[in-house]
């Protein structure tokens, strides 16, 4: 029987020549997976430690899908038999677990979506039981870039992932994820779509992330809007931990914008809240809530953060900074209770920084004494702050000794932007331009991808309108009549026409998936 | 002796009050300038600077007692009569003369009741020429005895018994003319839009049109509209000068005048124009010198403001304050025109240099009051109406070098950058649209509702709404 498995799992060799063709390679590796989901679980475990072994058969690279199926169930007997040498960090089975993740066939995997979550959910189980979390992130974070370079179609890992950074407070290592855009969230592709050209399968080498993580592909669980909301308020706090105020704060704007019925949810408080500070912290002036976002919730939301709204007014008095103290601890509790208490400090702290950066624009040299005069401290500590600012390139200035006295230090703002220590070259601005258009181009081939999926969607949509209208009283008598309804309304949605006629060679060929085409065909 | 009136009670509560009140002596002789207007405005001007200068008050209130005593406004006479009694009450004019007061309201009741009367005659004879005639009576006479709001009621309800354009435009003539004298400035505005939308042609129309841009800079000038004020002003035709009466009032006389015109149109031309501007609308235009030549020092003003002079030019003008503040309409905006010209003085004082030192600058603009130049420089570019850097260590004043380069450069990175992100905001929604998800209202709220409106439901039905 062992020799059987074996020979088994090795039918399948992505290598070899048969399977040049993308397509021939495509129905090979569905094949492949449907036989080993049929393969029952004790079959696995035979010659288990011994020279026979699978997994000491196969190479987790080549034969990826194979390794794959015999690594899940091995775990999950080991899990059951509670022989935690094997499977704790740095037991035999974690270390071909870990070595799995980051070797495997990303193309291969792209099939066995299913085994792949439970592998990946392994290791953050393993990691847990052992007593030591953070030891599932660079597995976990490996796995995910492996499968999907882009990591930008949003899975349920995204989140579990969040969330043992964020519990292990390692926010660095979330970084190389929550810094890739989510540009895809898994979506129905419909069956007719899946199954169609040469050039849409899903090992194409051209296969977007969002093409081959479904939601019935397995790689994800239902994802629910709480589950993206949840990503994103994390997500920010994770940018918080790194204190990257900016990419925090444009975190949590995509929170605010996500659609809604006229309704606001506690995330949405939550993100809402954190943005008004940090609102303080990223820009000098005051900026609006993304006009995509809905007014009604928006409005919901604000009249539930008041108290926060007026901090970050104080915050604009730079000439009464009293003024923040006093509404900062006035609201102490409430932030204790919200949670927010660090991030109003930062504000707090900040406001010092926001005025001096104010005097810069009227300013070209300024006594440290008049400024420690009007903030209210003295020279020495100014001074000192000063510094800090400067070294951690906050203020394109320098501090200078003067001949006279009664001046003593001056601060003395650069007003060309391309001299002292914040300054630029020219070939600095162009590399950060040309970085910026790479990002764009990529943003622009999302936005198509995106496009191509709505378009789905709407043929979708047209679909469930026809069957309804089947269902409808006129029944099956009125055959025929049921081709000049969709003529009709053919010309009455003129933007859809062309995808109706597109839509027509497909019909014999959904018949076979699509049990509700089916039932007209036969008809 | 005007100590002794500055001294008096009336001003000292009018400065306690933090109200305006005008110490120096103006430039001008008070029967002269008075001279120059008749009707309401003579009264209010009058009682203006009667009431704001310590140096005018007695001979102001004295014509304006004598003034009042001609007319029918009973309230008016007896406002100021005890005004002058605060001020100097061995003066023989603040004696209230209680019986003319008594006589002249008895007249004057008696009068209303027999033009309300006529008019009811009128309105049962269906004359509508008649009933016409008996509101614009009516809307006289509630003028003559102060009350606007019945005089501008009884004016407007003679639109119902217009039968030509001239009818329809001496109407809203004179209902400009009550705004007026109530300060309104919104329905001055309206009105005069009114008249200038009214059908009139040819001589008629021509007739009106300098009276039009006069009364429509006056309202801008008022609501703090300096660039559309100096713009009607210095459309405003010579032909105003001797306009023929319209609808019975002589507008240069009664409202405004050559004089005024010229004063207000180049103050607001000043405060809101740039030199080149002024050069070509105001030196440069032949049909305002008319008015110009009225008033030489404002000339001289614009004059030195185009050869750069600005101290200068701030000086001239500040000779004239208190004049200006003697001027009813010009007292309330003054100080921000004045205001608004010095900003602009120093703006453009400083467009040739990269560097002035803070002592120049406050030689050339010498502060009033106890700001200091620093002060004000430093509102100035808070403002942003001053591209400058003040340097306190060197007492500069420093014009920032521009890199217009590396700005541009900056400038496309930081809207890449915006316009990136709003993109990608946008397509997380629309992801999620097409995924159908959305926020909804809790299961909870919605079966409330749901009962809420079943109950509404049942209301209606059984013929409740």
């Amino acid at each position: 029987m062992t020799v059987e498995l074996s020979t088994l799992l090795l039918q399948f060799q992505p290598e070899s020549e048969d399977l040049k063709s993308r397509q021939k390679f495509d129905q090979a590796a569905k094949a492949f997976v449907k036989q080993l989901d049929n393969v029952s679980a004790p079959h696995w475990s035979k010659g288990a430690n011994t020279p026979q072994d699978v997994l000491e058969i196969l190479n987790p690279t080549v034969n990826s899908i194979a390794y794959a199926f015999a690594l899940r169930h091995r775990i999950s007997v080991a899990v059951d038999k509670k022989s935690t040498d094997a499977i704790q960090p740095g037991g035999a089975l974690w270390n071909k677990l870990v070595l799995f993740l980051e070797t495997f066939d990303p193309v291969q995997m792209r099939y066995a979506g299913q085994e792949y979550k439970k592998l990946v959910d392994y290791v953050e189980t393993l990691a847990r039981n052992a007593g030591s979390p953070g030891l599932a992130i660079a597995p976990i974070r490996s796995a995910m870039i492996r499968l999907d370079p882009t990591t930008g179609t949003f899975t349920s890992t995204h989140l579990d992932f969040v969330r043992l950074c964020l519990e292990t407070q390692s926010y660095a290592a979330a970084q190389p994820i929550l810094d890739n855009y989510i540009h895809s969230l898994p979506s129905q592709i419909p069956a007719a779509v899946r199954e169609g050209s040469e050039y849409s399968v899903v090992a194409a080498d051209v296969a977007r992330s969002g093409e081959f993580i479904h939601k019935n592909s397995g790689h994800s669980d239902k994802v629910t809007f709480v589950d993206v909301q949840e990503y994103y308020v994390l997500g920010a706090m994770a940018y918080l931990g790194l204190r990257q105020f900016k990419k925090a704060q444009q975190f949590l704007e995509h929170v605010l914008v996500m659609p809604s019925a006229n309704v606001a949810n506690g995330l949405m408080l939550e993100a809402y809240k954190k943005w008004v500070l940090l609102n303080c912290l990223v820009s000098d002036e005051p900026k609006a809530v993304p006009r995509s976002a809905n007014a009604t919730a928006i409005k919901q939301v604000r009249g539930a953060s008041k108290a926060y709204e007026a901090v970050a007014d104080a915050y604009g008095h730079l000439h009464n900074m009293s003024k923040l103290k006093a509404q900062i601890n006035a609201g102490a509790q409430t932030w204790a209770e919200d949670g927010n208490t660090g991030l109003v400090k930062a504000v707090l702290d900040s406001q010092m920084r926001a005025y001096v950066s104010r005097l810069s624009k009227t300013f070209s040299a300024i006594p440290v004494s008049n400024i420690a005069r009007n903030v209210g401290g003295s020279a020495d500590e100014t001074t000192q702050y000063l510094e800090t600012l400067i070294k951690e390139g906050h203020l394109n200035a320098r501090l200078e000794q003067t001949n006279k006295p009664e001046t003593g230090i001056v601060l003395r703002f650069y007003l060309d932007p391309t001299q002292g220590p914040l300054a630029k070259t020219e070939k600095q601005q162009q590399q950060a331009l040309f970085e910026q258009t790479l990002r764009t181009n990529a943003l622009a081939d999302q936005v198509r991808d995106a496009d191509y999926r709505l378009t789905l969607t709407k043929e979708f949509i047209e679909n469930l309108k026809r069957q309804q209208k089947r269902q409808g009283p006129s029944g099956d008598a009125m055959d025929t009549a049921w081709d000049d309804g969709v003529e009709e309304e053919d010309i009455m949605t003129h933007s859809h026409q062309h995808e109706a006629v597109v839509d027509r060679p497909h019909k014999k060929q959904k018949t076979g998936d699509d049990g509700t085409e089916l039932s007209v065909e036969v008809k | 002796m005007a100590s002794s009136i500055e001294q008096s009670a009336f001003f000292q509560q009018r400065i306690a009050k933090g109200a305006l009140v005008v110490k120096d002596p103006p430039k001008f002789d008070l029967e002269s300038y008075i001279a120059n207007y008749a009707g309401h405005t003579r009264m209010d001007r009058l009682h203006h600077i009667g009431s704001h200068s310590p140096y005018l008050a007695l001979d102001a209130y004295r014509l304006a007692i004598a003034e009042a005593k001609k007319g029918k406004n009973v309230n008016l006479y007896l406002q100021l009569a005890e005004e002058l009694g605060i001020i100097a009450p061995q003066d023989p004019a603040a004696l209230t003369d209680t019986t003319w007061a008594e006589k002249k309201a008895q007249e004057t009741q008696r009068e209303q009741d027999r033009l309300e009367h006529e008019l009811k005659s009128y309105k049962n004879n269906l004359i509508k020429e008649s009933i016409r005639m008996g509101n614009e009576d009516l809307g006289h006479f509630f003028y003559d005895i102060g009350d606007y709001s019945n005089s501008h009621k009884s004016y407007m309800k003679m639109r119902e018994s217009c039968t030509s354009n001239k009818h329809l435009a001496d109407m809203t003539l004179r209902l400009v003319y009550v705004s007026v004298a109530q300060k309104s400035w919104l329905a001055v505005q309206s009105n005069l839009a009114k008249v200038d939308a009214a059908q009139l042609k040819g001589e008629d129309k021509s007739k009106l049109e300098p009276i039009v841009s006069a009364c429509t800079g006056l309202a801008h000038m008022c609501i703090g509209n300096f660039k559309e004020a100096a713009t009607n002003f210095l459309g405003t035709l010579p032909a105003f000068l001797t306009a023929e009466p319209a609808a019975g009032i002589t507008w240069q006389k009664e409202v405004i005048s050559g004089n005024d015109v010229a004063v207000y149109g180049g103050l607001c031309a000043l405060a809101s124009m740039d030199r080149s501007e002024l050069q070509a609308k105001m030196l440069g235009n032949s049909e305002f010198r008319n008015f110009l030549e009225l008033e030489p020092h404002i000339r001289q003003a614009i004059n030195l403001f185009c050869n750069s002079k600005y101290s200068a030019c701030l000086d001239v003008l500040e000779g004239y304050r208190s004049d200006y503040l003697l001027d009813v309409y010009l007292s309330k905006v003054l100080s921000t025109i004045y205001g608004r010209i010095r900003t602009k003085s120093i703006v453009q004082y400083f467009i040739p240099f990269s560097c002035v030192t803070l002592d120049e600058m406050s030689s050339k603009f010498p502060v009033s009051g106890n700001v200091t130049i620093e002060e004000e420089l430093e509102h100035m570019i808070n403002d942003k109406t001053l591209e400058a850097r003040i340097d306190l260590v060197d007492r500069l004043l420093i014009s920032p070098p521009t890199n217009p380069r590396h700005d541009v450069h900056a400038d496309a990175l930081k809207m890449a950058e915006t316009y990136d992100h709003t993109l990608r905001l946008r397509l997380t929604r629309l992801n999620m649209q097409a995924a159908g998800m959305e926020i909804k209202a809790e299961k909870g709220s919605n079966e409330k509702m749901g009962v809420g409106e079943s109950l509404r439901g049942l209301g209606s039905k059984m013929g409740f709404s």
